[in-house]
């Protein structure tokens, strides 16, 4: 990665020589330098397997740049350019956006500077300058503790017990530097956390387990390593024989992973400025009123202290900051970069698709526009979106899991799911996924037999999961979702009547 | 884009020399290969009739794989590195090969070292490397437009026609996004057996969103795709090759978005209960081939190495117990990826070297047979069948789809239809949602009608396919004449996710399933 020194006197350097081009009403310059690590776990007992199968990485270092011409206030240009952070790629950069220009009759100009953001990007992460090897190590050590747990405990009956321990661990670290004509001093952030998920599975026994861990210190790295190859193992070897429940109405307790992949997919696409604006989102005409029940606070938080993803400043240069977006249940706030922002604000329709419960002074901070690349982490070459950081579900009058377990009586909880889809489109709010694992029955308030993973599927729609849910727990638990930037801090919700289908049915 | 062809022209001269002596110098190297790659795009976008974004990039990367060990442990590493126009500095060009080879290996030794002690201590993890023999190929881009011609206000223009014509279809198109961009691909592979493999692909693609709304309160969202291996001319002109034609943008998009307007206004699918006979269109089957034919024949995932992610393959569920060489379909039922075939998917050879060619994955209703890679292949006693491919030279390259179809029939698919006293026509692929080893599915589809008599009649949106993998396969009891393949840009894969275009489709098929609406 290159040093943020570097970064900063790139764009420092590169907007002084745009400032010099009197064709230019206003520019931004964005570099970035990303490394992303990750060492992926793959054991299969009875199959040919290399424990580790490969430790990989991508760098990417480069800039890119936004330009508005003087001719035109909505005349304006951008590119960008991998690798090569000179005063030549500078020139060639503003040729490309000079040929790029369009006039966009909603371009607002560019973002206002930030004033006041620390130009040294807060605090060093923890795990921007480790090795590369920590990665490899980390999860060399939790593939060998889920498999010396089943060396020791493995029952001498399982002679062709379908081991299959995978899963990796995953470092992310990113480096940005911002200068335009809009601030005086150059703003630079970086951060570095990961993520970390095992999965066990014991074919012979159709157990499966799965332990994840989200952070961003030595100390969490180590713990994970430590823990979460033996923890998920521990529980497959745990796991009693399946049942496979069929197809109906059930009182469910959904856990925080289920909940991260319904709100990623599902609700967090719905909460933007641009969702609202385009007319597809799952709550068009619902801001300001009851989307969810009271007892419920939704918050994305870049800035949150004990958040895995830690950010001071957007990637269009704005502070980074708290955005609630569901307060006690009412819909008050959305994800929202600096066009979208404007363009929502300033549209003839913009009341019908807000809906009348939006207050009539309303504003909307563009505190969430970010370039997040395919691999998840800030890139150069990616466009400005409105993007999640910390995705954060406060609760009002929870109880404990223990207390919601009791509660649920008989019924079943949800552990884990994937392929949760829009199924119907965004904007219908109908979802299907499929139970994927650590999912159990519960009978007269305890947790009895594990459902056969895979064998259950949700078909329903966000409000019977968000509306009214029966319970929900007081404390929230870090989780995140497979090939989703965000990290999520959920309770587990207990919601009646909730449709479930037998997959083989 | 010319300076940076020289730095592939510079690599293809001295870079096997420079790979050879690392993998000389550096013990314990059984193979080692680089990947480099120069990309040419430009691209535009517009929205509601006016432009939002043009641009023009090159890029550059690099990508080293190093395998190191024997066949009791081996290791592997990669290391991928956005280099751009640093490129053109041959030093540098050199230095980032080194450093990048550097990291591999000391990540590979580190696996290798920890795999002997895991197969030590516990009598699990090994790895297996089938070795292919050195090829030099060179292979051309087809095209009839250079992407790197095209002038940025041409595709610019193109877009915001488009989009403005969807605009004024009328009041009911509530929001229209259009976009598309032309690309000049040069893939260079490099390995230490001797392997020195020149590709270049030109790619073009278009893609409409379109947010319809209704009098009566419907709202429709619709997203679809075209594209070729082929220049601008492929969107402007359109494409009238099979099996993978395509309409020029603009009708493409007004199509799409009269669909749209047209499904607003329908009601929602109330489904039937029980199973019915249903006829599923080939934009259907593209996704259905995609998720139940395509990914579970993928070997990786057969081999269960991607179990903690995206699951397993219903069509292997141990070496010793899977459905190799047995029935999982109708007779009338075949399946093959293709990478021959010039459409989306197309390519010579893998990211390892290995040339691509015609897998079978259903004969006549038995399966037989899975992409893989050189391990993969190695595993399971098979050869190396040219199947593995990253989406970009930064990522390490995965077990992916070519053109994964369903093989064409001898039926009209007039007839198909024409047959059904009552059933329902599934028309266009939309969302997927599947089990976790694909043995059953729920895939939505863009229009449902119902068949009376054998006509399709009423029109319904939010309809959904339901069924058991090898159920739905079983009961098949027509096959259309009407092969088509569909442009799929975005199947993600992998961790981190990588994001790859492909081709899959089929002809018209009837089968039986269950169907689900609106919740």
């Amino acid at each position: 990665m290159l040093p943020r020194a570097e970064l900063k006197r790139f764009a420092a350097q590169a907007a002084a020589m745009l400032a010099r081009d009197r064709d230019l009403a206003a520019f931004e310059v964005y570099a970035s330098s990303t490394e992303q690590i990750v060492a992926r776990i793959n054991c299969t007992g009875e199959i040919v397997s290399r424990g580790v199968e490969e430790v990989k990485s991508l760098a990417a270092d480069g800039f890119a740049l936004r330009i508005v011409t003087r001719r035109d206030p909505h005349e304006t240009g951008s590119a960008f350019v991998a690798g090569d952070l000179s005063t030549a790629s500078v020139k060639q950069a503003l040729a490309q956006a000079l040929d790029a220009l369009v006039v966009d009759p909603d371009f607002p100009g560019l973002p206002p500077g930030s004033g006041g953001i620390a130009a040294g990007g807060g605090q060093k992460p923890g795990l921007i300058g480790v090795s590369h090897l920590v990665v490899a190590r980390a999860a060399w050590t939790t593939l060998k503790g889920a498999v010396a747990e089943f060396a020791r405990r493995a029952p001498p009956h399982l002679r062709n017990p379908g081991l299959i321990i995978g899963g990796d661990f995953t470092l992310t670290r990113e480096r940005i530097a911002i200068g335009s004509s809009r601030r005086a001093d150059i703003g630079c952030d970086q951060d570095a956390y990961f993520s970390a998920s095992v999965t066990v599975i014991i074919e012979e026994t159709q157990a499966k387990a799965t332990a994840s861990a989200i952070g961003r210190s030595s100390e969490e790295l180590r713990r994970a390593q430590t823990s979460l190859g033996r923890d998920a193992m521990r529980r497959a070897l745990d796991s009693r024989p399946p049942v496979r429940p069929g197809s109906g109405r059930y009182r469910v307790l959904i856990g925080p992973q289920p909940l991260g992949e319904i709100l990623s997919y599902m609700v967090v696409p719905s909460l933007t400025s641009g969702a609202f604006y385009r007319g597809d989102s799952a709550y068009q005409g619902r801001f300001g009123s009851s989307v969810m029940d009271p007892r419920i606070s939704l918050i994305e938080d870049a800035t949150a202290p004990h958040g895995a993803i830690q950010r001071s400043m957007t990637c269009e240069g704005l502070p980074a900051r708290r955005t609630l977006l569901i307060r006690d249940g009412r819909l008050s706030g959305l994800l929202s970069n600096f066009y979208d922002r404007n363009r929502l604000l300033s549209d003839d329709a913009r009341l019908r698709k807000l809906g009348a419960s939006a207050p009539a002074a309303l504003d909307i901070a563009a505190g969430n526009g970010y370039r997040i690349g395919e691999h998840g982490a800030r890139s150069f070459d990616t466009a400005i979106h409105s993007s999640a950081s910390n995705i954060i579900i406060k609760t009002k009058d929870g109880a404990s899991l223990a207390q919601l377990i009791r509660q649920v009586g008989n019924g079943i909880m949800i552990g884990r799911v994937w392929y949760t889809y829009p199924i119907n489109g965004q904007r219908a709010g109908d979802f299907t996924c499929t139970v994927s694992g650590d999912s159990y029955l519960i009978e007269d308030g305890r947790i009895s037999a594990p459902i056969a993973p895979n064998c259950l599927r949700i078909n329903a729609h966000i409000d019977q999961v968000f509306a009214a849910p029966a319970a929900l727990t007081a404390r929230s638990t870090p989780t995140f979702v497979w090939g989703q930037p965000e990290a999520f801090y959920l309770p587990a919700l207990m919601v009646d009547g909730l449709p479930l289908a037998s997959a083989s049915q | 884009m010319k300076e940076l062809l020289d730095a592939i022209a510079f690599l293809k001269r001295h870079g096997p020399a420079e790979l050879a002596r690392l993998a000389k110098s550096n013990a314990g190297t059984i193979n080692a290969a680089v990947r480099f790659e120069v990309v040419f795009r430009r691209s535009a976008s517009a929205e509601n009739g006016a432009p939002r974004r043009t641009s023009e990039h090159e890029s550059a990367a690099l990508g080293i794989s190093v395998a190191t060990g024997a066949a009791h442990a081996i290791g592997y590493g990669y290391s991928g590195i956005d280099i751009g126009r640093a490129a053109l500095r041959r030093a540098r060009l050199i230095g980032s090969l080194r450093s990048g080879f550097e990291a591999a290996y000391e990540r590979a030794r580190l696996c290798e070292k920890r795999s002997a002690e895991l197969r030590r201590e516990f009598g699990i993890g090994a790895g297996h490397w089938a070795a292919a023999p050195p090829l030099q190929a060179d292979k051309a881009a087809a095209y009839a437009r250079d992407p790197r011609s095209v002038p940025n206000g041409e595709i610019a223009h193109l877009v915001a026609e488009t989009s403005r014509a969807v605009a004024q279809l009328g009041r009911e198109v509530a929001f229209n996004a259009i976009s598309a961009f032309t690309e000049s691909r040069h893939e260079l592979f490099i390995d230490s057996d001797g392997s020195v493999i020149s590709q270049a692909f030109a790619v073009s693609q278009g893609d409409c969103y379109v947010v319809a709304q209704s009098d009566g309160g419907g709202v429709q969202e619709s997203h679809d795709t075209i594209g070729q291996q082929r220049g601008l001319e492929c969107l402007t002109d359109g494409w009238p090759e099979q099996p993978m034609s395509n309409p020029g943008l603009t009708d493409f998009s007004i199509d799409l978005a009269r669909e749209s307007c047209e499904l607003a206004a329908a009601p929602p699918l109330k489904p039937p209960a029980g199973e019915v006979v249903v006829v599923t269109d080939p934009h259907f089957n593209a996704l259905l081939v995609h998720e139940i034919v395509g990914h579970p024949s993928e070997a990786d995932r057969a081999l269960k190495m991607e179990a903690g992610y995206a699951g397993r393959s219903w069509l292997l569920r141990s070496l010793r117990d899977n459905e190799i060489g047995r029935r999982i379909g109708s007779p009338l039922l075949s399946a093959c990826s293709d990478p021959a075939i010039r459409a989306f998917g197309h390519y010579g050879y893998d990211h390892e070297g290995t040339p691509g060619r015609r897998v079978m994955h259903i004969d006549r209703g038995i399966f037989s047979g899975f992409m893989n890679s050189r391990a993969t292949a190695a595993i399971m006693g098979a050869e190396p069948n040219g199947s593995v491919r990253a989406s970009n030279v930064r990522f390490a390259p995965l077990i992916r789809m070519s053109n994964t179809f369903f093989m064409p029939g001898d039926s009209a698919p007039g007839d198909i239809i024409g047959e059904v006293e009552h059933g329902y026509y599934v028309c266009g692929n939309r969302i997927p949602s599947i089990a976790e080893s694909r043995e059953s599915f729920r895939i939505s589809a863009r229009r449902v009608y119902e068949i009376d008599h054998g006509q399709p009649g009423r029109l319904f949106r939010a309809g959904s396919v339901i069924g058991g993998s090898k159920h739905f396969f079983m009961h098949v009891d027509a096959v259309g004449n009407d092969l088509r393949l569909i442009a799929i840009p975005n199947c993600g894969k992998g961790q981190p996710m990588q994001v790859k275009r492909m081709s899959n489709g089929g002809p018209t098929l009837r089968s039986r399933a269950r169907l689900a609406g609106g919740e």
